[in-house]
């Protein structure tokens, strides 16, 4: 059996320069029809949805554009009363995800006085399990993804206090695995998008002294294929968010050197549509505000002057992180 | 939508609101507020239904769904988690029909990790044999071994199944042999599928490893305390005793950076510092032995004890003879394909684990032409022979007094690792490197230096410089430093900047 490698190849006529005021035109005009096929169909995710175009537009200077009041207003109204979570849309229930891009979002405006704090706190500690995982919301499902979410929350909130980090930073490290990486629950296969939530736990946590660095960061910098791009495990094709997902990993790491920065830069301008504007996972394919944000963070971690410097840890204007003077662990190198 | 919405508003949890939110399930599996609104009329059912029978046909369509909603997108959180919940709350759950549905969702997509997840769901439920999963695994790589998957559940099972608790290693010897010559045969078969030698890179590895106390250094204004790993407040308190002249001296603990897990600790006590005094220390290893290191009086009131260390890996006879034997059979590979990077990349690792020493040359030749091969990674094959070169001068550095720090490296080097090795320093000299600014933290060990140089490196800012007790500092030939930050700094600072 012959091994083909998988991955992309870059075509000649691919963008080769930094399409910053499609991006922005893109990211104001998206969701403006209502009735747009792909705007309905992800209503379930509609929170993080505005986190992703809110953040893209504030690294490019451009938040402006936005409709902040009635951003904020959708935020009021999808706090549940009850059990202090917040969800992803109008009529849709609470969920850890959404309560933390709403928070994430508020954030940025710095108008998290718009929703009942102390709500948010109970809903998040009344998820904490015995063994210091997480749940999603009241139906039970675990998942690193969730930890991340919790403290990443909490620590905007300033109230990290309110949970068993101990215990927290315990079950994470029960994920960990042969090759260093994480996965979402103990033993399950390390995965670039939860390894960026594992490593991103331990840096809120700041017990990054607990992750086998070299073997992880080797792990990562091995995602990256022929054509520049990274994938989230191997042998799997490249996909744009993985410039995220690995790159902040490898900068909490402080290896990001690990990485060829010119051909992954490479990649990230021809995941560009200079048509429509927006990034998305492979050169050629339709664009989303996803792929947007993480094509835009990858460029503002490899060290792009245009675009505003983003927190590694968060996912976030750095100078949101300083106004609110977090300090997630970085490891030495 | 709206319909479903309005019924939930009225709390109408009934059959209906069965076949509407199934209807949009079917074609958007991933909105999990519908999810959560079939529990909760399922819930009720249960709740007004005492037929188990009833109940089992409404959880055996609610299993169907799933499974309908995994043919449109297999990768649903959603709908794998409904399926756990059924499973959890039917009274009659069929784990063996699961565990079927599991390898034939598997023989679909092996690498798909939520039916993997599933999967390690239903055996922690019906608990099968160990070693009947771990012959899953066999059977899978042996089907296909680019199953990175599957070697990685076989990582979690190898070491449950046969650990070493005698010798204290992760694998028992045999089976650590056994695995060697099955992943190096899967290596060959197909060396440019990357699953097969992470497995071997692991095993290469899994060996004890231990928690060492580097080096002290007591002295009347400070006492530092250096460890091979990070540890907390408890165990270098419980684990580490200070003697002078036969006394054990109390004291408190704090760590050099004020992290809770730290490689440096500052031991802080009253008992005066003097000239020839003897100064000891116990530590207490892992199998409850004490090592005594005793410190030499380097120079006047400056004390230091330096434990042995070493960073070869401990591998018992059997394991060492399977590695030469297949260090071998990797240079024959090797000088069929030159250029093959992961077959360069393990010989390279292979000589380094046999032996260091011996081998050094070798393999720092060949991390250099790693450098070309595989220059997308250029960068970690430069910090991998800074860290094997610190290695070899580390060895021959403790067995001299010098207070004095020297880097001899091949080329210029981004990354210090192993520096609280050299916390006892008084003189350190990091020049002609190529260190960024980035490298600031890690220098917070260097805890006795005075004279430090930084000359000829790229420091683009003074910025989180840390609090250092210096006499001198070298900032020369660092041209992206900004003349008046430069100065700012010499202003907070009064020691000698040179720049």
């Amino acid at each position: 059996m012959s091994f083909t490698t998988k991955d992309v190849v870059l075509k000649e006529d691919r963008p080769k320069t930094l399409l910053l005021q499609k991006h922005s035109d893109y990211l104001a005009s998206y969701g403006l029809n209502k009735d747009d096929y792909e705007y309905c169909m992800t209503e379930y995710l509609r929170m993080s949805g505005i986190y992703w175009s809110l953040t893209a537009m504030e690294l490019m200077g451009q938040s402006s554009r936005m409709p902040k009041e009635d951003i904020i207003e959708f935020i009021t109204q999808c706090q549940d009363s009850e059990s202090g979570g917040i969800s992803a849309s109008i009529g849709h229930d609470p969920h850890i995800l959404y309560t933390l891009s709403a928070v994430q979002v508020l954030a940025m405006y710095d108008r998290l006085d718009a929703v009942d704090i102390e709500g948010i706190v109970r809903y998040i500690v009344s998820l904490q399990q015995e063994d210091g995982s997480f749940y999603g919301d009241k139906w039970g499902e675990i998942d690193t993804r969730f930890s991340f979410c919790a403290v990443m929350c909490l620590s905007l909130l300033q109230r990290l206090d309110a949970i068993d980090i101990n215990k927290t930073v315990e079950f994470v490290l029960s994920c960990m695995n042969f090759d260093g990486g994480f996965g979402s629950k103990p033993g399950s296969e390390s995965h670039a998008g939860l390894i960026y939530c594992c490593v991103g736990t331990l840096s809120i946590c700041k017990r990054m002294d607990a992750l086998h660095a070299d073997e992880l960061a080797w792990w990562l910098c091995e995602r990256q294929l022929p054509s520049g791009g990274l994938n989230g495990r191997p042998e799997k094709l490249p996909d744009l968010c993985y410039s995220w997902w690995v790159m902040s990993s490898l900068s909490m790491l402080n290896r990001i050197h690990w990485v060829d920065k010119k051909s992954l830069e490479e990649f990230i301008l021809a995941c560009q549509d200079n048509e429509t504007g927006g990034f998305s996972d492979r050169p050629g394919d339709i664009t989303d505000p996803f792929h947007t944000l993480f094509g835009l963070a990858g460029l503002s971690l490899l060290g792009n002057t245009s675009i505003k410097p983003v927190n590694p840890t968060y996912c976030m204007p750095q100078e949101t992180i300083d106004r609110l003077k977090l300090k997630p662990q970085i490891l030495q190198i | 939508m709206q319909k479903i919405q309005i019924k939930r508003k009225e709390c109408t949890l009934d059959k209906e609101l069965l076949e509407l939110t199934g209807n949009v399930l079917s074609s958007n599996p991933d909105i999990y507020t519908l999810w959560n609104i079939r529990r909760d009329i399922l819930q009720l059912f249960k709740k007004s239904n005492d037929n188990i029978e009833e109940m089992s046909q409404v959880y055996n369509a609610e299993l169907h769904l799933t499974e309908y909603c995994l043919k449109i997108n297999p990768k649903s959180y959603c709908a794998w988690h409904q399926r756990e919940w059924v499973l959890l709350t039917r009274d009659d759950p069929d784990w063996q029909k699961e565990l079927e549905l599991c390898n034939t969702y598997l023989k679909l997509d092996e690498r798909n990790f939520h039916t993997w997840d599933y999967r390690r769901f239903v055996v922690s439920q019906c608990k099968p044999s160990l070693k009947d999963e771990f012959d899953y695994t066999t059977e899978k790589l042996m089907d296909n071994f680019s199953n990175y998957s599957a070697w990685h559940y076989r990582s979690k099972m190898l070491v449950e199944l046969y650990p070493d608790r005698k010798g204290g290693r992760p694998i028992e010897d045999s089976h650590h042999k056994h695995e060697l010559k099955m992943v190096q045969n899967a290596a060959f078969t197909d060396p440019d599928d990357t699953s097969a030698w992470f497995y071997q890179r692991w095993l290469l590895g899994a060996v004890k490893t231990t928690i060492d106390l580097v080096n002290y250094t007591v002295t009347p204004t400070k006492n530092t305390f250096a460890f091979s790993k990070h540890v907390d407040k408890n165990y270098v308190s419980a684990k580490t005793k200070l003697l002078i002249n036969n006394c054990v001296v109390n004291g408190e603990w704090v760590s050099c950076t004020g992290n809770c897990y730290d490689v440096l600790w500052i031991f802080q006590h009253s008992t005066p510092i003097t000239k020839k005094i003897n100064i000891k220390v116990e530590y207490e290893i892992d199998n409850g032995q004490k090592q005594i290191i005793q410190g030499v009086e380097c120079k006047e009131m400056f004390y230091i004890g330096k434990n042995q260390i070493k960073f070869e890996r401990n591998y018992s006879e059997a394991v060492i003879e399977e590695l030469k034997d297949q260090l071998e059979s990797c240079r024959q590979l090797l000088n069929l394909e030159p250029d093959s990077k992961w077959t360069m990349l393990t010989t390279t690792i292979f000589l380094h684990c046999i032996d260091a020493k011996a081998y050094h040359t070798e393999a720092i030749q060949n991390l250099q032409k790693l450098k070309v091969i595989d220059k997308l990674r250029a960068g970690y094959y430069d910090d991998l022979i800074a860290k094997w070169c610190i290695e070899k001068q580390l060895c021959s550095d403790y067995e001299n007094a010098d207070l004095a720090l020297k880097f001899s490296f091949p080329s210029p080097v981004s990354s210090l690792p192993y520096l609280q090795y050299y916390s006892y320093c008084d003189s350190v000299d990091l020049s002609n490197q190529q260190l960024t600014s980035n490298i600031f933290p890690s220098l917070i060990v260097l805890q006795h230096c005075k004279k430090l140089s930084l000359e000829n490196n790229n420091l683009t800012t003074m910025k989180n410089f840390p609090d250092l007790d210096l006499v001198e500092l070298n900032l020369l030939g660092n041209e992206k430093l900004d003349r008046n930050e430069i100065e700012l700094f010499t202003k907070k600072y009064n020691f000698n900047i040179i720049y």
